[in-house]
């Protein structure tokens, strides 16, 4: 479900770039640097013998991406690289590799995203004689290497709810001291989290997840939780004033304090969330995908994409390379990861499919 | 000469033909084949959408807010193509018009101009609160309301425009005929009109019921999350939990359910004529 994130913070990037908050040159430099990538973008890009293709989610991801990430690989190795927009889901790469005919070397997707699909041996295991451990020492995994973070936060209107500072979630569940609705995401990553530590579980003890509980728990305030579905419906929700507190991602936050000062993030137990490069199995470019792949956690692409779209670099080296600008709306620096609850892909990966459907049907009136 | 020229329109179809069939009839046959191919197999596929709770549900909102939708769609479209008929020349153009505006205006845009007027700080609560009708907004969005106010609006120009269509065939003097034995405008619409309009009236409401049961942009932005219909779940399943069992064999049952629907329909005469099938 990563990929609901992705797709969402390039709608932020071309709302940036439409209001000119993004350095036009950059765009346009990005653009011509694409090259004929540009012009051979639509449908799939097959990967000649010296290039590197990359699939993500599309949008202006695919410049922003260019940017951050293809600049410096060609730079330093000379070969290029082809950004495919498709979206790397997991069914795609299914019916991809079981056809026979894969076109991407490497995807955006996440550390779940990569165990589920390792599972079903859709994934080439990620070579850790070419890609420098060291980089990312978090968050790599055998079949996906953490690429950026993004995290779930507790958001408020103080001037509608009357309060300053909000503590935890446990004020998301107060509804006594905090009247008013709410807005939860209804994909279940990072926010039955919430639900278990408003509940009084220990952040260090909230795996495997009590399902039942965290139901339990949430079932007696469905009436007064909308449900977003992605980014820039949880944004309107608050701009409407149809909800005065909300579990969003926080790049949306951010545009929401950036408009209105009204608003504030209690990083305080926000969730972490952990995007990741990974490989398909058979992919064309071969062992050539790993140094793209040790280049692109760099703490200088890492720095380029969080100007850029907002997700936050998995390499501890980016955090004394920002700026104070670049850290205050960033998950991954350390004034943000107080309390931080890191998601736990591996019960995601056993448990999602059969937990995300009950909680579709948990909240269905 | 004829039969020429006939052989030759023929051949003129054989491109959409082959189209229809790569692009709409492999696909789905892939659906069919995967429902009984993924998981744990035919049997088990099929036998959890009668056992699950959850599908159930799903379907049991479905077909709520597709009946609800579909009854309240009629009642306005064939007031409205009933007035249509009934207008000159030029007031019937500027109607056409206003009814075909809302297709050029994405079913997104129309979610979100909805929510725009039904939220609760919207142009519609706001303005009956000023006025004094109502002291405390009323939950017109994000539930099932919205979700039907949304899909009504997006049926209606269909309704109307087919339900028009039927009604302009009506034989007028057959009206006039009542009229001058003497009946009432309300006997005359009572058993000519709505006996006459039958066949249209089964025909736009099995197109907007078969159409009602597919949506998914409308429920999924209108229902705040807690609206869950068909589409949207198959929709889930297949590009977010992995479960492609459940997602074929679901969108294979509706496929099949929508044919009987229609097989049954077809079977009565009347409809039969509506589509000039056997009228001749």
């Amino acid at each position: 479900m990563t990929n609901h994130f992705a797709k969402d913070s390039a709608e932020i990037l071309l709302q940036k770039f439409r209001a000119g908050q993004v350095d036009r040159r950059g765009f346009l430099t990005a653009l011509a640097a694409l090259g004929l990538g540009v012009a051979l973008r639509p449908g799939t890009a097959h990967a000649a013998d010296n290039e590197v293709v990359l699939c993500n989610w599309g949008g202006v991801a695919v410049d922003a991406f260019q940017q951050a990430f293809g600049g410096p690989f060609t730079a330093k190795t000379g070969m290029k690289l082809v950004i495919d927009g498709a979206g790397p889901a997991i069914g795609a790469v299914r019916t991809m590799v079981d056809s026979g005919n894969v076109t991407w070397d490497v995807m955006d997707n996440g550390l779940i995203d990569a165990q589920v699909l390792s599972a079903g041996n859709y994934v080439e295991p990620i070579d850790y004689g070419i890609v420098d451990k060291n980089k990312i020492p978090n968050f790599s995994q055998e079949f996906g290497v953490g690429n950026y973070a993004f995290a779930n936060v507790l958001f408020h209107n103080k001037k509608t709810t009357g309060v300053e500072k909000l503590t935890d979630w446990k004020d998301f569940f107060d509804f006594d001291k905090i009247p008013g609705k709410r807005t939860m995401c209804k994909w279940i990553q990072g926010q039955l989290e919430t639900i278990l530590v408003a509940d009084g579980v220990a952040p260090d003890q909230l795996y495997p997840l009590d399902v039942d509980r965290a139901f339990a728990k949430l079932q007696p305030h469905l009436d007064k939780i909308i449900f977003w579905e992605g980014g820039a419906q949880s944004q309107q929700l608050f701009r409407d004033g149809e909800v005065v507190m909300g579990n969003i991602w926080h790049t949306r936050a951010k545009l929401l304090i950036q408009e209105n000062p009204d608003y504030a993030i209690t990083w305080n137990q926000n969730t972490l969330l952990i995007s990741a490069w990974s490989v398909p199995k058979g992919n064309p470019a071969g062992k050539k995908v790993f140094e793209f792949i040790n280049s692109a956690l760099d703490p200088e692409p890492q720095i380029t994409l969080l100007r850029l779209m907002g997700n936050g670099p998995t390499n501890p080296a980016a955090e004394a390379m920002m700026t104070d600008e670049d850290r205050v709306f960033n998950p991954t620096s350390p004034a943000n990861t107080t309390g931080q609850i890191l998601i736990d892909p591996t019960w995601y990966a056993a448990n999602e499919a059969d937990v995300q459907n009950k909680f579709l049907d948990l909240i269905a009136t | 000469m004829s039969s020429r020229f006939e052989r030759f329109a023929l051949y003129l179809t054989v491109p959409a033909g082959l189209l229809v069939i790569l692009l709409y009839a492999l696909p789905i046959l892939q659906v069919l084949a995967l429902s009984v191919t993924e998981g744990s197999g035919a049997l088990a596929n099929y036998e959890r959408l009668f056992t699950s709770r959850a599908v159930a549900r799903v379907v049991q909102t479905t077909l709520v807010v597709s009946i609800s939708t579909t009854l309240i769609t009629m009642v306005i479209a064939y007031v409205i193509a009933f007035g249509m008929i009934h207008m000159d020349h030029r007031q019937r153009k500027l109607a056409l018009l206003m009814v075909s505006i809302p297709f050029w205006v994405s079913v997104l845009v129309r979610a979100f101009a909805w929510i725009t007027i039904l939220r609760s700080q919207g142009v519609l609560n706001s303005g009956l609160m000023s006025i004094g009708a109502i002291t405390e907004p009323i939950q017109l969005v994000y539930n099932r309301v919205g979700v039907t106010i949304g899909m009504v609006h997006y049926m209606v120009p269909f309704a109307v425009l087919l339900l028009y269509a039927n009604l302009t065939d009506i034989d007028r003097r057959v009206v006039q005929a009542a009229r001058s034995l003497g009946a009432r405008p309300m006997t005359v619409f009572l058993r000519v009109w709505l006996p006459m309009s039958v066949p249209g009236i089964a025909v736009t409401t099995i197109f907007i019921l078969v159409f009602s049961l597919g949506f998914l942009i409308t429920p999924a932005l209108l229902g705040g999350g807690r609206t869950l219909m068909i589409a949207e779940y198959i929709s889930v399943q297949i590009s977010n939990t992995g479960r492609w069992d459940l997602a074929t064999a679901l969108s294979a049952a509706l496929l099949i359910a929508v044919g009987m629907l229609l097989a049954l329909v077809f079977r009565s005469p009347a409809m039969r004529a509506a589509f000039g099938g056997s009228s001749k």
